[in-house]
C-alpha cells in the first residue's frame, strides 16, 4: 500500500471496487492532498452482464423479464420502455386503465427509490438515525409494492400490450393509506432537512454542478433539476396516462448535493399526488390488448423518466419475434461524466455524498454479457439447473429423480 | 410547420446533400440515413454550434452486417431528438472522438471500442470500459457474429467450432 | 500482608480493573441497545459486547507486512493500560479513589491522551492509505479538542484550590451548591468528550464511509479486541471523571453513594448517545472551527469568573 502514498504528500485513495460507502462495485480513486481531492479518476465496469448481448437472442417476450433485471431498482421504467417501444414498433395503443397502472407502480417505484436514496445519503454523512427511519418508511412502500406486484423489487406488472395485474378496492384502500402515513414522514423529513444544522453543513455547496456544466456533461433527472433545468420526461414528452395527470416539474437552484436532496424530497410529495390522482381517476376497461408475436420491422427510441432520470431505450426491429438490437441508456450513465468534475475540489469527506447524490445504480449503467472472468461459474438452462439440483440432492443421500416435473 | 420541419429545413438548406436523406419519424424524432465521415463531421459542427444541440444523451453502435452503424442521440433545449447515423466498414471501423465537442460521449464511446471493435481516434486515454482488464484482443461481443457459446471463460480465448453446419443445427 | 491483599484486590477486582472491564461491557452493550431502540431498531442482547470481544480473542491476528510489528502490536496495550492507570485515581466507591495524592488531577489528564495517540502511531504504522488519513485525523482532532477540555475540567479546581480529584469531589460535596456555577464548562466538557471518544457527530477519524474504519482498519483477531476493549473502558473512564468533576453529589454513605454513581453514570452515558444519535457527522474542519471558534471562548470565560469568584467565596 505504500506506493499510494507518493513523495509529494499526495495520497491516491482507493475507494472501491469494495468500500463500505459503496453499494455495488465501482471505482474511484481520489488524489488527495490533504483531506482536499486534487484527482478523481471514476472506474466503472464492474457489472456488465452482457444483458443486451442475451436480448439479440431471445424473443420479445423473454427479454421483457431480462429488461426488468437491469436495475433492481427502477425496474419497472426500464421494462415500462421496452413495453413502449414494443408496442409503438407492432402499433398497438394501450387500454387507459393498464396506462394507469403502470403510472401508479411507477411512482409508487419512485417513492421507494427517493426513499432508499434519503436513507442511503444520510450513511453517508454519518447520520444513522435518518438512515434507520427514511428505510422503516421505505418497507410500506414495498409492503403495497408486494402486494400489488407479489414481489418487493421486480413487480413483474408490465406485460408487452398492457399490465399483468389488475387493481381492486382492497388494493386502491392500501395504496391510499399508505401514501397517507408516507405523507406525514415526508413532511417530517422536510423539516429535518430545512433545519438539522449538520446535515445542512455537510450538504450544502457540496459536490457543486452548475447550470452550465450539467448542460455540459448532460446530467439528467434530480441532479439536473436541482441545478435549475427543468428536464422532466414526464412533463417534456409526456408517454402513457401522463399525457392526463398533472405533473410539476420540481427544480431547485442549488446546484449542490442539498438541492439534489430537495428535488428528491419534494418529489416524493409530488408522486404522492400523482398516485392519488391515478386511484381516484382510475379507468374501467380491459388490461392487455394482443399483440402479435412478429414485431414490423423498425427502429424505436423511447424516453422514460425513470426515479433516477431519464431512461433512453433504442430498439430495432427485423420483422421477427427476436429483436435486432436492444440498448438501454440508464439515467445513471448520464450522470457519470460530471463525477470527476463534482469530486474536484471538494473534501474527502464530501466524496461518498457526492457519489451517492446521483444515486449512482452500477448495474444500470453496466447492464448486462453472460460471461464472467470468475471461475466456476457456467450459465445453465431449465434442464441443466434441474440436472445439477437433483445431483446436489443425490449427494446428501436423497433421490429426486422418481420426482415428475413437466419439462418446459 | 413546426419546430422538427423547422429544423430538417435548416439543416437541409445547409447541407443540400442531406434533404433525402433526413427524415422525422415522428413527434421529437428526427433520424438521418447513413452519413459519411467528412458529411458527419460538417453536420455535427453545425447542429452543435448554430442549432443549439448541447447534448448528446447516447452512442448506440449496431450491427448491420459489413457495417458497423452508429447512432448519435443529440438533443437541445427543446428536447428535441436528432438522431444522426453514421456507418463505418467492419473491416476498417475507424472513427473520430467528438468527445472535444461532448464531452459526455466519453463512456460511450469506450464502450464501442470495447464492445463492437470501433477505433475512436482522438478518444481521452482511460480505463476499459465495461470489459475486464485483461480481455483477450480481437474480441468484441456486441458483433452479431460473436457467439458467447463459443468464448472459453477458463482460458478467457474464443474458439470458433470448425463445422458451422452443426452449429446451426443447434 | 492482610493490607497489601485487600490493595490488590482493589486495584484487580472491585473497584479495579475486573469491575472496570465489567461496567464498561455493560455501558457499551447499553450505549447500542439504546442507540438502536432510538433508531427504531431492535439492537443487540446484553452479552453482544462480551461475545464480540470473546470472537475476537479467538480470531487469526494478521500484521500487514509493511507494517511495524512491535508498535503494532504493543499499541492496543498501551491504550488500556493508560486507561486502566487513570482509572484507579476515580473516586468510584464512595468519595475516595483507590489512589490518590495532591496532583493526580496532572497525571489523569496526562492519560487521557494516551488513547488516541496510541491509535494514531497504531494507524500510522500500519502503513495503508485509509489508516494514515485515518491517524492524521485523530491527530487533527486531538488539537481541536485537547484545549477546551483540559481547560474545562481544569476550571472547577480553581473554585476548589487542589489538584487532587479526590479531594476536588470531597470538596464539591460539601458545597453541592457551587456546581452550577460550573455548568457551562460541563457542557462544554460533554462535547469535548464526545469528540475525545470519537462518537457521531465527531467521528471522522473513522468514518466509515470514508476511510472504511479509519486508523485501526488493518487490526484483527486479539490486537483490535484490545483496541475496543480499551476503546470501552475509555468510555466508562470519560464517563467517571465527568461524574466526579461536574456531578459531585454525595450522601456519604458508601454503598449509597456507588450506587448514585452507577445512576450519574447511567445519566451522562444517555446524554452522550442523544447527541449520537441526533447529528450528522460532522467533518474534520468544521470540528476543528467548532471547538476553537465556540468551545475554547467558553471554557476562558468560565475560567476568568472562576479566578474572580475565588477571590470572593
Amino acid at each position: 500500500m505504500s506506493e499510494n502514498i507518493s513523495n509529494n504528500n499526495k495520497i491516491v485513495l482507493p475507494i472501491g471496487p469494495q468500500h463500505p460507502s459503496l453499494d455495488e462495485p465501482g471505482r474511484f480513486d481520489i488524489t488527495l492532498e490533504g483531506e482536499k481531492v486534487v484527482n478523481a479518476v471514476v472506474g466503472v465496469g464492474y457489472n456488465h452482464r452482457g444483458l443486451e448481448k442475451v436480448c439479440e437472442s431471445k424473443n420479445y417476450i423473454q427479454d421483457l423479464y431480462i429488461i426488468e433485471r437491469v436495475c433492481g431498482i427502477c425496474s419497472h421504467s426500464h421494462s415500462t420502455a421496452f413495453c413502449m417501444a414494443v408496442e409503438e414498433l407492432a402499433g398497438v395503443t394501450v387500454p387507459q386503465r393498464a396506462e394507469y397502472i403502470r403510472v401508479v407502480v411507477a411512482e409508487l417505484e419512485r417513492l421507494h427509490s427517493h426513499l432508499l436514496w434519503l436513507g442511503v445519503a444520510c450513511h453517508e454523512i454519518g447520520f444513522d438515525t435518518m438512515f434507520m427511519y427514511t428505510w422503516r418508511d421505505r418497507e410500506k412502500v414495498l409492503d403495497v409494492l408486494a402486494t400489488v406486484g407479489g414481489n418487493r423489487v421486480n413487480y413483474g406488472i408490465n406485460t408487452i400490450g398492457g399490465v399483468r395485474r389488475d387493481f381492486n378496492e382492497t388494493i386502491n384502500s392500501e395504496i391510499l393509506k399508505t401514501v397517507d402515513s408516507l405523507e406525514e414522514d415526508i413532511k417530517r423529513y422536510l423539516e429535518i432537512a430545512m433545519t438539522e444544522t449538520t446535515l445542512i453543513s455537510r450538504l450544502k455547496s457540496k459536490g457543486k454542478l452548475s447550470h452550465e456544466d450539467a448542460l455540459k456533461y448532460g446530467a439528467v433527472g434530480p441532479v439536473a433539476r436541482a441545478a435549475g433545468i427543468a428536464i422532466d420526461i414526464r412533463v417534456t414528452e409526456p408517454y402513457g396516462a401522463y399525457k392526463e395527470i398533472p405533473v410539476n416539474v420540481i427544480t431547485d437552484t442549488n446546484e449542490d448535493v442539498y438541492g439534489r436532496t430537495a428535488v428528491r424530497i419534494l418529489e416524493m410529495q409530488e408522486s404522492i399526488n400523482i398516485i392519488r390522482y391515478c386511484i381516484n381517476n382510475m379507468p374501467e376497461g380491459t388490461l392487455t390488448v394482443k399483440v402479435p408475436r412478429r414485431i414490423p420491422a423498425g427502429e424505436v427510441i423511447v424516453r422514460v423518466e425513470a426515479p433516477r432520470g431519464e431512461d433512453i431505450h433504442y430498439l430495432r426491429s427485423n420483422g421477427t419475434d427476436i429483436p435486432d438490437r436492444v440498448r438501454v441508456r440508464a439515467p445513471t450513465e448520464a450522470n457519470w461524466h460530471g463525477m470527476k468534475h463534482m469530486l474536484k475540489g471538494g473534501n474527502l469527506a464530501d466524496v461518498p455524498i457526492t457519489i451517492a447524490a446521483i444515486d449512482p445504480c452500477y448495474s444500470c449503467t453496466d447492464r448486462a454479457i453472460v460471461i464472467s472472468s470468475e471461475k466456476n461459474t457456467e450459465v445453465m438452462d431449465w434442464r441443466g439447473l434441474r440436472r445439477y439440483g437433483i445431483d446436489w440432492y443425490k449427494k446428501q443421500n436423497i433421490d429426486l429423480t422418481s420426482l415428475k416435473i413437466k419439462e418446459v | 410547420m413546426n419546430r422538427e420541419e423547422a429544423i430538417v429545413n435548416s439543416i437541409c438548406g445547409r447541407f443540400p446533400f442531406l434533404a433525402d436523406r433526413i427524415y422525422i419519424q415522428k413527434d421529437k424524432r428526427i433520424f438521418t440515413k447513413s452519413l459519411l465521415r467528412e458529411e458527419f463531421e460538417q453536420v455535427i459542427a453545425y447542429v452543435h454550434d448554430e442549432l443549439n444541440f448541447t447534448r448528446v444523451s447516447h452512442v448506440v453502435g449496431t450491427d448491420d452486417g459489413e457495417n458497423l452503424g452508429l447512432l448519435y442521440i443529440f438533443s437541445g433545449s427543446e428536447d428535441i431528438l436528432l438522431i444522426l447515423r453514421e456507418s463505418v466498414p467492419k473491416s476498417n471501423p475507424v472513427i473520430k472522438s467528438i468527445s472535444d465537442m461532448y464531452p459526455s460521449i466519453v463512456l460511450h464511446e469506450r464502450e464501442l471500442v470495447d464492445l463492437f471493435g470501433v477505433v475512436v481516434e482522438g478518444l481521452p486515454e482511460g480505463p476499459h470500459y465495461p470489459l475486464p482488464d485483461g480481455w483477450p484482443e480481437g474480441n468484441y461481443p456486441m458483433r452479431k457474429e460473436w457467439n458467447p457459446k463459443h468464448f472459453n471463460k477458463d482460458t478467457m480465448t474464443y474458439e470458433e467450432p470448425q463445422e458451422k453446419e452443426v452449429q446451426k443445427n443447434e | 500482608m492482610i493490607e497489601f491483599l485487600k490493595i490488590l484486590c482493589k486495584l484487580f477486582i472491585f473497584p479495579g480493573f475486573l469491575f472496570l472491564s465489567v461496567y464498561s461491557f455493560l455501558l457499551d452493550f447499553l450505549d447500542r441497545k439504546l442507540y438502536a431502540r432510538m433508531q427504531n431498531r431492535v439492537g443487540p442482547p446484553w452479552y453482544q459486547p462480551l461475545a464480540d470481544f470473546l470472537k475476537l480473542i479467538g480470531k487469526k491476528t494478521i500484521i500487514p507486512a509493511d507494517a511495524n510489528a512491535v508498535i503494532f502490536s504493543v499499541m492496543p496495550l498501551v491504550s488500556l493500560a493508560a486507561v486502566t492507570v487513570g482509572f484507579i485515581y476515580l473516586p468510584v466507591l464512595g468519595k475516595e479513589a483507590i489512589f490518590s495524592f495532591s496532583g493526580d488531577f496532572v497525571i489523569v489528564l496526562y492519560l487521557l491522551a494516551i488513547p488516541p495517540l496510541a491509535a494514531f502511531l497504531a494507524g500510522w504504522y500500519s502503513r495503508a492509505v485509509y489508516s494514515t488519513i485515518g491517524a492524521t485525523r485523530i491527530l487533527t482532532q486531538m488539537f481541536a479538542y485537547e484545549v477546551p477540555l483540559f481547560i474545562s475540567v481544569l476550571a472547577p479546581t480553581l473554585i476548589a484550590g487542589t489538584w487532587s480529584i479526590t479531594e476536588l469531589t470531597g470538596f464539591y460535596a460539601a458545597h453541592p451548591l457551587y456546581i452550577f456555577i460550573n455548568l457551562p464548562v460541563a457542557i462544554t466538557a460533554l462535547i469535548s468528550f464526545q469528540c475525545k471518544l470519537e462518537r457521531a457527530p465527531f467521528d471522522s477519524p473513522e468514518a466509515e464511509t470514508e476511510i472504511v474504519s479509519g486508523a485501526l482498519v488493518e487490526y484483527s483477531g486479539r490486537l483490535l479486541a484490545f483496541f475496543k476493549l480499551a476503546h470501552n473502558c475509555e468510555l466508562l473512564f470519560v464517563i467517571s471523571l465527568f461524574s466526579a468533576i461536574y456531578l459531585p453529589f454525595m450522601t456519604g454513605i458508601i454503598w449509597v453513594d456507588f450506587i448514585l454513581y452507577i445512576v450519574k453514570t447511567l445519566f451522562i452515558l444517555l446524554l452522550l448517545i442523544l447527541m449520537r444519535v441526533t447529528m450528522a457527522r460532522i467533518e474534520i474542519n468544521n470540528t476543528l472551527n467548532f471547538c476553537w471558534k465556540y468551545l475554547a471562548p467558553v471554557t476562558l470565560g468560565q475560567v476568568i469568573l472562576n479566578l474572580l469568584l475565588r477571590g470572593v467565596l
